[in-house]
């Protein structure tokens, strides 16, 4: 590798331990994203394999879900997925404020998606009346997943609005930004998740 | 206006642009090698294919139509 492309710390000099243990830390974390699937998979085979063994889905006496508004709540969540994207891309490139902007409205869009979410479990709740305890298996897996997930994307927030103080704070430099690498890696997960559970609530 | 009718166009309209901007990176990043880069490319297909299939509901092509 050559010495320009290396980390360099405040005071020009390698970061060694940046370097040994990147590579580590990459694993580690993508290790993190396969054990978290692991999760989100039992989750989903379980409520497909209720959802295949009941008597019509969903449910007699419940409607099915809002399919329109639930496209456009996933979109604004795979919006940000590509605003993240290009937030890490311009990152790389030494873009810094447009760096910030994306990072800003990644967050954004998934505090929007996480609004839309709360308006979608009101409407649920309070307008057909389906609950988590009360609705049988469609309540209590719908809300379980969805929860879930609407849980890691709110982790997400927190770990971007962390991600916006380090970068403001310069934290990370050209040669130094796994965190932002973690981040973009957790928010696409995050994202895909979301195509699994989008596609069986809303689509079969 | 239809709420419903602007939820879905807005689906459309922002599922095109999502799904361009991800196959668009995936086509920029296709040559770049590791394995942090093969997850990204394996994840913005997806993103690709969930835009996709956000924009497909929008228009009633896939799932419930009501």
């Amino acid at each position: 590798m050559a010495v320009a492309a290396l980390p360099h710390d405040a005071h020009g000099e390698v970061d060694q331990l940046y370097l040994e243990t990147r590579e580590l830390r990459l694993q580690g974390f993508l290790l993190f994203l396969i054990s978290d699937c692991v999760l989100f998979s039992s989750f989903i085979f379980a409520y497909l394999y209720m959802r295949n063994s009941g008597q019509g889905w969903p449910p007699p006496g419940i409607h099915r879900l809002d399919v329109a508004f639930a496209a456009w709540n996933s979109v604004v969540l795979f919006g940000s997925g590509a605003t993240m994207h290009y937030a890490l891309e311009n990152f790389k490139h030494g873009h810094w404020m447009r760096y910030m902007w994306f990072l800003l409205a990644t967050i954004v869009l998934g505090v929007g998606f996480l609004g839309g979410q709360g308006y979608e479990y009101t409407h649920l709740i309070y307008g057909e009346h389906v609950t988590w305890a009360g609705s049988g298996i469609f309540g209590a897996s719908f809300f379980t997943l969805t929860g879930m997930h609407g849980f890691h994307v709110f982790i997400g927030v927190c770990y971007l609005t962390t991600l916006v103080l380090q970068s403001a704070a310069g934290v990370y430099t050209r040669g130094k930004y796994f965190g932002i690498t973690a981040g973009t890696l957790y928010w696409h997960f995050v994202d895909v998740i979301w195509v699994v559970l989008f596609s069986i609530f809303y689509l079969i | 206006m239809n709420a419903a009718i602007v939820e879905r166009l807005g689906a459309v309209t922002a599922g095109i642009v999502v799904a361009v901007v991800s196959f668009y990176s995936l086509y920029k990043d296709w040559h770049a090698t590791g394995v942090e880069n093969n997850v990204f490319k394996l994840m913005l297909f997806l993103l690709g294919v969930g835009a996709i299939l956000a924009l497909l509901a929008g228009l009633t092509v896939i799932g419930y139509a009501g």
